[in-house]
């Protein structure tokens, strides 16, 4: 009777134990879908809302302040999607407060994330509708890469015939580049300036003992022997 | 000839495989016979309190143990195993949410009765087949006792009240065990690790997960005392019975979870 009776205890804490697990499992789950917080609604009309979900998340300065209640189609360019937020956390969103759409991760569920609006306007009531605007989807961005990418095949053929104009030989860079006529040509050139240069080194040399000019040559010579002295001597002056 | 030898074996092989068709369906009226008979006497009034709690401690607490460990050793398990591939993924910080989700939807309920199918199942099989042989169920006619209340339907009622409890407590020590092989190769604090698993974990995994347990232990229960109640006379039947026990309520398991999961994602 006794063991029998023990038995009993051993049973009771097993079921209460087990029972006090499952309620505090039921407890935290449903707080975390703010089921014993008391809450209000809001809603916002979006033109797309790229797969968000009922029971997703909205966030407001990145964090979780409330779920998706319900997505309702308005008509073919609308949807309605209903929140559910804290009441903690109302005094923090204003009238002119705006929902995006975002999205948790590369791999993550889509998000709501909430812009509180400026602090001057009136804080958000129960059923208002909140203003909505949609961030650069992932389709939009693919559509930009698409259109650069159509923008880069032109510039690409463009610089292909360039080039192909270029090792042909044609045009301006495309002669310069393949054309050994002009490379003989400029090296003629070099070879009759050297020639030139020649020649006007004897002329100078041939002026220098003119009877006219001497008279300045020999100036010029001996200023700058005294301009050397000068200098000179205030080096010396300088280091005694 | 070998025309010949194949008219030979046709028929009985013929014979043999209409045979245990009958035999399969025969015993599938009997099962939904005796399940009929067992809600019959479950509302009746006179249920035998005392014996339903004498069964509830021995299936329930009685288990407890190994039902824990089983459990511990799944949560650490799966997320060694699991850690691996999403490292790869570079998703390691889903390590808590993705096991503690496979283990409350599916390894929790499921683990949990095969090894009731296996301890429980084969314990009230062979309890009841030996009582059967041994004449005491007559006896128990005899003296005017119902023996199919006494001894049947406290059984599959402590079953099926005894397993979701069962797997609620393993599902608990399995997360643990998850947080264990979190820690062995990574940092993560016990409220971080709590945080993730909450924030994952919706009603739609733990409902239903819940619900189809009583059906597994309905189902354990029922089975063991079937084949037990019917099993054949002498001690060959004993085993017997303990047998075909663990193997019938194994595949009913398998065969309920799949239904579950049928049902389930009719409302997802």
């Amino acid at each position: 009777m006794k063991n029998n009776s023990g038995n009993k205890i051993k049973l009771g804490v097993f079921v209460f134990v087990s029972m006090a697990l499952f309620i505090a499992g039921i407890y935290f789950i449903g707080n975390r879908q703010q089921l014993f917080n008391s809450t209000f609604e809001i809603s916002g009309v979006f033109s797309d809302v790229n797969g968000l979900k009922a029971g997703n998340n909205i966030r407001l300065v990145g964090i979780n302040i409330g779920t998706i209640e319900s997505i309702e189609i308005l008509s073919d360019s609308s949807v309605r999607v209903n929140m559910t937020i804290s009441d903690d956390t109302r005094k923090f969103i204003k009238k002119d407060a705006i929902a995006l759409i975002g999205s948790e991760g590369l791999m993550g569920n889509k998000v709501i994330s909430i812009m509180p609006g400026s602090s001057t306007s009136k804080t958000i009531e129960n059923d208002d509708i909140i203003k909505t605007a949609v961030p650069p989807g992932m389709d939009d961005i693919m559509l930009k890469v698409n259109t650069t990418a159509d923008n880069a095949i032109v510039i690409s053929d463009q610089l292909a015939e360039i080039l192909i104009k270029v090792n042909s030989g044609e045009g301006t860079i495309g002669r310069l580049l393949q054309d050994t006529t002009i490379a003989e040509n400029i090296n003629q050139t070099i070879i009759n300036l050297k020639r030139s240069s020649k020649g006007l080194d004897e002329n100078m040399e041939a002026a220098k003992h003119n009877i006219l000019l001497k008279g300045y040559f020999k100036g010029k010579k001996k200023d700058a022997e005294r301009k050397k002295k000068e200098e000179a001597e205030k080096v010396s002056d300088d280091n005694p | 000839m070998i025309n010949k030898s194949n008219t030979f074996k046709f028929p009985h092989t013929k014979e043999r495989l209409l045979n245990s068709i009958g035999n399969f369906f025969n015993e599938i009226a009997n099962l939904t016979g005796f399940a009929g008979r067992f809600f019959k006497e479950l509302f009746k009034p006179g249920f035998e309190f005392n014996e339903f709690l004498k069964q509830s401690y021995l299936i329930g607490c009685k288990s407890i143990a190994l039902v824990g460990i089983t459990g511990f050793i799944m949560g650490l398990v799966l997320t060694i195993q699991s850690r691996p591939t999403l490292v790869q993924f570079g998703a390691e910080s889903w390590l808590p949410a993705m096991v503690s989700v496979s283990i409350i939807r599916e390894i929790g309920p499921v683990i949990t009765a095969l090894i009731c199918a296996g301890k429980v199942g084969s314990g009230i099989g062979a309890e009841l087949a030996s009582m059967k042989v041994t004449e005491q169920i007559d006896a128990m006619e005899v003296t005017g006792m119902n023996p199919f209340r006494y001894l049947v339907v406290t059984r599959i009622m402590a079953a099926t009240l005894m397993l979701p409890l069962l797997v609620i407590l393993s599902d608990v020590i399995a997360l643990y065990g998850s947080f264990i092989g979190v820690n062995l190769q990574g940092d993560v604090s016990f409220h971080l690790f709590f945080t993730q698993v909450i924030e994952k974990i919706s009603f739609m995994d733990l409902l239903p997960a819940f619900f189809k347990t009583f059906f597994f232990g309905f189902a354990i229960g029922l089975i063991g005392c079937y084949k037990g109640y019917n099993s054949d006379k002498g001690t060959e039947g004993v085993g017997k019975s303990a047998n075909s026990a663990v193997v019938y309520a194994s595949l009913l398991v398998f065969i309920i979870d799949m239904m579950a999961v049928q049902i389930t994602s009719l409302f997802i």
